[in-house]
């Protein structure tokens, strides 16, 4: 245990604030923020909007520099985006001037590194995810849950070892969203990634998830951490989600929410 | 419902959209007979000034003659030419300089009151300050088409550059995209619509240049026309440039409307 302690993590922030600063005011959107990821650990932060969920995604990403503390990914200081870290937004704003297969070439093309074996890398992504058929299709012909996974694709197609997920699914109807889940989590399993995702629903959260970390707000800190049972944790969130285990660990996580919202208050 | 039933309400809605069609087309047609109608038949009359306001026929006549001794499409050619060059140039150099704005912020705000006052300033009144500098030609005439558009241009795309969703911008900066691709693969594709909505208006605006231009200057071109014909009191001739100069402007704006539509197609 020592010796896996020593070892760098996948992510790690360490004692991090961040402000955002206008003309009016200097806003505290995170305080202190101190979190370890494993390599292929799959993360969830859950808050009130405002908590600063998305602040810490794009602090990881490396869109924006911390205010103060630190962001190592496997111990080196982020400095700017990196091919390394994949970023998923709520929509899939897919380019609707290219055909979905220039859409997962994206990366690609701004990585300098597209050649025939990297494309072959991507078309086969675009088949695991039942989407081979519309690759020369463009955005407009397809569903939102067609599109979101072809934005996944196009984030996948650079091989990052670390995706960020920004309430993927919040854009949803209820049945593409359940069926999403299963299919982004066995695909984040498959290829062995690390992953961090935001999001407001809570049973999400905890079908998905190996560990939970509830946020509250102003400003926003981790209030408290909630890790996943083995056997809801390796059931595809379908599937966890009718697990006997699930109903009482969803209580759980409801009632650390509810200490955040009233603290709000 | 059977489905010859349903194929039939098909068929009567696709021939009652036909027969508007006809009505509004016969209806537009019916307009112009009845104007070109009326004109002649009170110029016939003597019921208006045939001095000021010719007549259809004459027109007719004299913009026969004029092509037929090939004296006309000089003219026209010279200002079409013209015309062109200077909406290219103040839609290029427009789009260049929203560009430039665009990739430095500061230089944006520095720029800013300038472009006001650019933009307040009627480019027409400049027409002096081209023709002592760029001599009374061509040159003066293509500087006035562009000086009239390039300024609005400028301020309509860098304010498309603008307006496209910072999230188009997020998703490629996370794949590691820098300031020139952002601009290349992201801004400029997206603000392409309006790109070329911007290009139908500045046709329109182009053309308002270059006739004031070849007002003030040229030997040669409709405006130079407008102006010989007034000078000489030959109103035929003025009332047959401004007819041609209808035609080919309204062809030079459906023409940039087909490139958009051509061009736009996978925006919809």
């Amino acid at each position: 245990m020592n010796q896996l302690l020593s070892l760098p993590a996948k992510i790690e922030l360490r004692h991090v604030t961040h402000l955002y600063v206008t003309t009016s005011r200097a806003f505290m959107a995170v305080r202190d923020i101190n979190l370890r990821v494993e390599e292929g650990e799959f993360i969830c932060l859950v808050g009130p909007s405002g908590c600063g969920k998305t602040t810490l995604l794009s602090l990881i990403a490396g869109l924006e520099k911390p205010t103060a503390g630190k962001i190592l990914i496997e111990g080196r200081p982020v400095e700017g985006t990196s091919r390394q870290v994949g970023y998923m937004l709520q929509q899939d704003f897919l380019f609707n001037w290219r055909t979905i297969e220039e859409n997962i070439f994206l990366g690609l093309d701004i990585q300098g590194i597209r050649n025939r074996e990297t494309e072959a890398y991507a078309l086969h992504l675009l088949e695991e995810m039942e989407l081979a058929d519309v690759r020369k299709a463009y955005p407009s012909q397809l569903s939102g849950g067609m599109r979101q996974r072809v934005a996944l694709v196009r984030t996948l197609a650079c091989q990052p070892d670390i995706l960020l997920l920004d309430e993927p699914f919040s854009a949803l109807d209820y049945q593409t969203k359940l069926k999403l889940e299963d299919l982004i989590f066995s695909a984040l399993r498959r290829h062995k990634k690390t992953a961090v995702l935001v999001t407001h629903d809570l049973s999400e959260s905890i079908a998905m998830g190996d560990r939970v970390y509830i946020l509250a707000r102003n400003p926003g800190r981790i209030s408290s951490e909630v890790v996943v049972p083995a056997a809801i944790r390796e059931a595809l969130p379908f599937d966890a989600r009718n697990h006997p285990g699930f109903h009482e660990l969803f209580h759980q996580v409801w009632k650390e929410m509810e200490v955040v919202s009233d603290a709000a208050k | 419902m059977q489905p010859n039933e349903i194929d039939a309400i098909h068929r009567s809605h696709l021939r009652q959209a036909a027969r508007q069609r006809c009505l509004i087309v016969a209806t537009q047609l019916a307009l112009l007979l009845l104007f070109i109608g009326v004109w002649e038949g009170l110029a016939r009359a003597n019921a208006i000034n045939v001095l000021i306001f010719s007549y259809p026929s004459k027109m007719w006549q004299l913009f026969w003659s004029l092509m037929l001794d090939g004296s006309l499409l000089p003219h026209v050619a010279m200002t079409v030419g013209e015309t062109v060059v200077g909406f290219l140039l103040g839609t290029l150099l427009g789009t260049l300089l929203a560009t430039l704005i665009w990739w430095s912020p500061f230089l944006s705000r520095v720029l800013e009151p300038y472009l006001v006052v650019g933009n307040s300033m009627p480019k027409v009144a400049l027409g002096p300050v081209f023709i002592v500098g760029l001599g009374p030609g061509l040159l003066s005439v293509i500087a006035m088409g562009c000086a009239i558009s390039v300024i609005i241009t400028t301020i309509v795309i860098y304010t498309s550059f603008k307006e496209v969703n910072p999230n188009y911008v997020k998703v490629v900066q996370t794949l590691g995209a820098n300031k020139r691709q952002t601009f290349t693969m992201v801004i400029l594709p997206a603000t392409i619509p309006t790109i070329l909505s911007t290009l139908k208006v500045n046709v329109g605006l182009s053309w308002v240049g270059v006739i004031v231009g070849e007002f003030l200057v040229s030997q040669k071109g409709l405006g130079y026309l407008i102006i010989y014909g007034f000078q000489v009191f030959n109103f035929t001739l003025v009332m047959v440039s401004l007819a041609i100069i209808a035609v080919v402007a309204t062809l030079m704006y459906q023409g940039v409307a087909v490139l958009e539509r051509l061009l736009t197609r996978q925006f919809q």
